[in-house]
């Protein structure tokens, strides 16, 4: 289906039904208006035309990219579903018109998939006839040659000494020596050449519904997980372990492989200085693992571009930030918390991070706090702020609550925010705290003394056993796409007839589907001056 | 990797010099059509002799004679135009510019020691760089003299907003782009934006001197036309603007499979519907279109052709629009 220019009036070369004809011939007699007495036999068959014509191919194109444009401008289901929710709350009318139309989850919408199936249904049903036409086409021999030569785009002539039967076996040497599939007759020579071009078209075609196949394998028995995992502590690949789980249609959770990660140290460096300051230049994650829970572990460097690989799993390092620890006693006096609080990021640049800290177990009142630590804090005009992302001075800010965190009822809570309906503000200015402070909780309701920091990393998890597929067809879609714009499908005739003078006269004409490359007219005078030569030799 | 900053400012003075160079082209090259010789618009006999035999019996009377070859019009229309004074000196300027372009971006490469593409900058001066060689090499081939102007405005345009708007200083690269993926993918990328570059200056200009011939066969007045009756005929335009794209697609089509490849490096996962992706993927779709369109009656010409600039619409707007503004996964390209 790539750009073919076939030059007009092209004679008797292009029989009818020869893929060399322009396709418009095989687009009319498609175009046909159903007749009145058409049966549901013959409307299937219209339908089947109209479907896989060029032109429905196009428009079938022009919406798979017009519809791929919200799923790129609206936040996405699969890729940020918070940004999804901020949208529903920001935009309640439009969010549920587009949420009716599933434009905040596009490439899986049931119109997208529409799309594509009818794209590719066009695609088989263009590329099917052609595969068995190839075929066809493969077994015959050229097409006699035309009677007048020079009526074919490309044409040439030269006189040679020798007999006419001598001139053309010359001719005939010339072509077979280049590989043309060559068809002698009473004066006249045929030659073809460039079928892979055909052979390019379907390959091409053939390998994009092999990437389709493969995307659906793995949505259908891949999945994708994250999980944040805290300097000093490890997890196992289980559903309870992991933090987001998107299994496909057909996993189960005993699917999962059963290897465990320990994160050991996790470092971040940055430029110091220049422009760029603060500008990451490198990630390492020191983890170690081990294929089953309680084999033996093995050490392993994470960073990102260099993935861990376990039992055809693939961890990933997608982020960092920093889990400040704290210890907190209760009212009562007992210690209740004792720990790391992973704080998410909320900028790149110095790393200001965003947590809370939920004490269900302190009396008499329980406790939450929501905190922003400072890596690099700096007093800018009486506000403080991170510079740098590297803890140079590390320092943490809590607004402190007590009351009740409602833990047990109404709906699930993130853990990096605190649901404040049920928790009264205490009377206690946040004040920016430094490694190793206090904070005496008005009221005796307990102590907070914020103790240092931990590093994390957020890991993806991935598994797809469509990617070996999709790579094999990614390979074929290009190698087609090259053969059908670089091989040129050509035919090569030759005449020779004795003049009066007693020489021989030799025509030759050429005919060229789809020069896209270009060159053929080099070829073609390349090729008839060597077969001039060739006749003067013999 | 410490940044050798004298180096990077050697690179911006080079490029810089490049800009100024490419507008002297530029001006030469309006010269050609305002002052040049008028070229023999012969309407060229349908049958040219493209080939003067190899033969060197011809002619000798041993009976032999070299092949005469005709070739179809079109192919020769682009061959008619002998070289001005203005466009000698048009082409040297470019030559001169580029040379001043490349070192420019060869240094910046130098003084942060790896690749000169990192950066959305950085970018689109590799592009800008690549585009101006494809159409010189495209002008040696074809001898496409006439598209040195538009060409020129546009790298001029385009080379002048990244000195101005979208600069970024050298730096090394953040640990995501820290793979030798990221010399084939954006390498690919590079190449196939320069070239696809050079196709939509050609579908421009082929949508001008479309109308205009449509307006002289239509006998209507076509209004000054100086410049348009020294291009070459709508046929052979949209010939280059085709083959250039059929070169360009199989170059973009690797990029967005080498992308999909690192992806599946980097971020475990060889598509995710990332909004660069997604226009990469728009911009495929879109230039698959044209190259239908073409091989489709009623599509070929003027509609195939604004595909096409749709397709190179849908690049633009993903390398200036969606990388800089939207948030995504190649975020980082942007602009710090």
């Amino acid at each position: 289906m790539t750009g073919l220019r076939t030059p007009p009036q092209t004679g008797p070369a292009t029989p009818p039904g020869d893929d060399f004809a322009e396709p418009e011939a095989a687009a009319a007699a498609i175009a046909r208006k159903p007749g009145a007495r058409l049966g549901l036999a013959g409307w299937l068959r219209w339908g089947w035309r109209q479907l896989t014509s060029m032109r429905t191919a196009l428009i079938l194109l022009f919406l798979l990219a017009a519809g791929s444009i919200p799923g790129s401008l609206l936040p996405q289901e699969g890729s940020n579903p918070t940004a999804v929710s901020q949208y529903y709350a920001s935009h309640p009318v439009l969010a549920k018109v587009f949420g009716g139309l599933s434009l905040f989850n596009v490439f899986g919408a049931p119109w997208f998939a529409a799309i594509y199936l009818l794209l590719f249904a066009s695609l088989v049903g263009c590329v099917l006839p052609r595969t068995l036409r190839l075929a066809g086409s493969a077994r015959q021999p050229p097409p006699k040659a035309p009677r007048y030569l020079d009526k074919l785009p490309f044409s040439a002539s030269y006189t040679a000494a020798a007999e006419p039967e001598v001139a053309l076996q010359a001719a005939a040497a010339v072509l077979s020596g280049k590989r043309f599939r060559v068809r002698t007759g009473p004066g006249w020579v045929s030659a073809e050449k460039g079928y892979l071009r055909e052979v390019g078209n379907l390959l091409f075609h053939l390998a994009l519904l092999g990437c389709l196949v493969s995307i659906g394998l793995g949505g259908l028995f891949g999945y994708k997980a994250d999980r944040l995992l805290v300097t000093g502590t490890s997890f196992a690949n289980t559903i309870t372990a992991l933090d987001e789980f998107h299994p496909g249609r057909m996993v189960s959770p005993n699917d999962l492989q059963p290897f465990t990660v320990s994160l050991s140290h996790f470092s971040a460096s940055y430029l110091t200085s220049g422009p760029l300051l603060g500008q990451p230049s490198a990630f390492n994650a020191a983890v170690r693992y081990a294929d089953t829970p309680g084999g033996p572990t093995r050490p392993f460097t994470l960073s990102v571009n260099h993935p861990l690989v376990v039992d055809g799993v693939r961890v990933f390092l997608i982020g960092h930030g920093y889990a400040p620890t704290f210890r907190i006693t209760d009212g009562t006096g007992h210690l209740v918390f004792s720990g790391a609080i992973p704080f998410i990021p909320v900028e790149t640049s110095g790393l200001t991070s965003e947590g809370a800290i939920k004490v269900p177990d302190a009396q008499p009142q329980q406790l939450g706090f929501i905190g922003v630590f400072l890596p690099t804090a700096v007093d800018s005009g009486g506000q403080l702020q991170s510079r740098f992302p590297a803890p140079l001075n590390p320092v943490v800010s809590l607004v402190s609550y007590a009351g009740n965190l409602n833990m047990n009822s109404g709906p699930t809570q993130s853990v990096y925010s605190l649901n404040t309906a049920g928790l009264h503000r205490l009377p206690i200015a946040p004040q920016p705290l430094a490694v190793g402070q206090s904070m005496k909780l008005p009221g005796g309701l307990g102590t907070l003394t914020y103790t240092g920091y931990q590093q994390w990393v957020s890991l993806a998890i991935t598994y797809d056993p469509g990617q070996l597929p999709a790579l094999v067809s990614g390979v074929a879609v290009l190698a087609g796409l090259l053969l059908s714009f670089f091989v040129r499908r050509r035919r090569v005739f030759v005449r020779a007839e004795a003049t009066e003078s007693g020489g021989t006269a030799v025509d030759v004409g050429g005919l060229t589907r789809s020069d896209a490359a270009g060159g053929f007219e080099d070829e073609f005078s390349r090729l008839a001056a060597e077969m001039s030569g060739q006749a003067a030799k013999e | 990797m410490p940044v050798n900053s004298g180096l990077a400012d050697v690179s911006n003075d080079f490029l810089l010099a490049a800009v100024v160079i490419y507008a002297l082209a530029m001006l030469a090259y309006a010269c050609d059509f305002a002052f040049g010789k008028k070229p023999a618009k012969a309407a060229a006999a349908a049958r040219v002799p493209a080939l003067v035999g190899a033969g060197a019996a011809a002619g000798s009377g041993d009976g032999e004679s070299a092949p005469a070859v005709t070739a179809p019009a079109g192919a020769q229309a682009s061959g008619r135009f002998g070289v001005g004074r203005w466009v000698a000196i048009a082409v040297a300027l470019t030559g001169i510019g580029l040379a001043a372009h490349t070192t420019g971006v060869i240094l910046r490469g130098v003084s942060v020691d790896r690749l000169p593409w990192g950066d959305m900058y950085e970018f689109v001066t590799a592009l800008t760089c690549v585009a101006v060689a494809f159409f010189l090499a495209a002008m040696i081939r074809y001898r496409a003299y006439y598209l040195g102007l538009f060409v020129m405005v546009a790298v001029v345009l385009v080379l002048g907003l990244a000195e101005t708007v979208i600069y970024t200083p050298a730096g090394p690269l953040v640990p995501a782009l820290q793979s030798y993926w990221l010399a084939i993918h954006v390498t690919a990328m590079t190449l196939a934006t320069g070239v696809f570059f050079v196709a939509a200056v050609a579908g421009i200009t082929y949508l001008f001197v479309d109308r205009h011939a449509r307006r002289v066969a239509a006998g209507r007045p076509t209004g000054s036309d100086g410049i348009l009756r020294r291009l070459p005929g709508p046929e052979a335009l949209d010939r280059l603007a085709y083959r250039t794209v059929v070169f360009g697609f199989p170059i973009w089509t690797f990029g967005v499979m080498a992308g999909a490849i690192w992806a599946d490096r980097a971020w475990g996962s060889y598509w995710s519907w990332d909004p660069t992706e997604t226009w990469a993927f728009i911009t495929w779709v879109v230039y698959a279109c044209f190259l239908h369109a073409r091989a489709t009656a009623g599509w070929r010409g003027r509609r195939a052709t604004v595909i096409q600039l749709l397709g190179f619409g849908c690049l633009i707007f993903n390398v200036m629009v969606i990388s800089l503004v939207v948030p995504g996964l190649h975020s980082y390209a942007g602009l710090t």
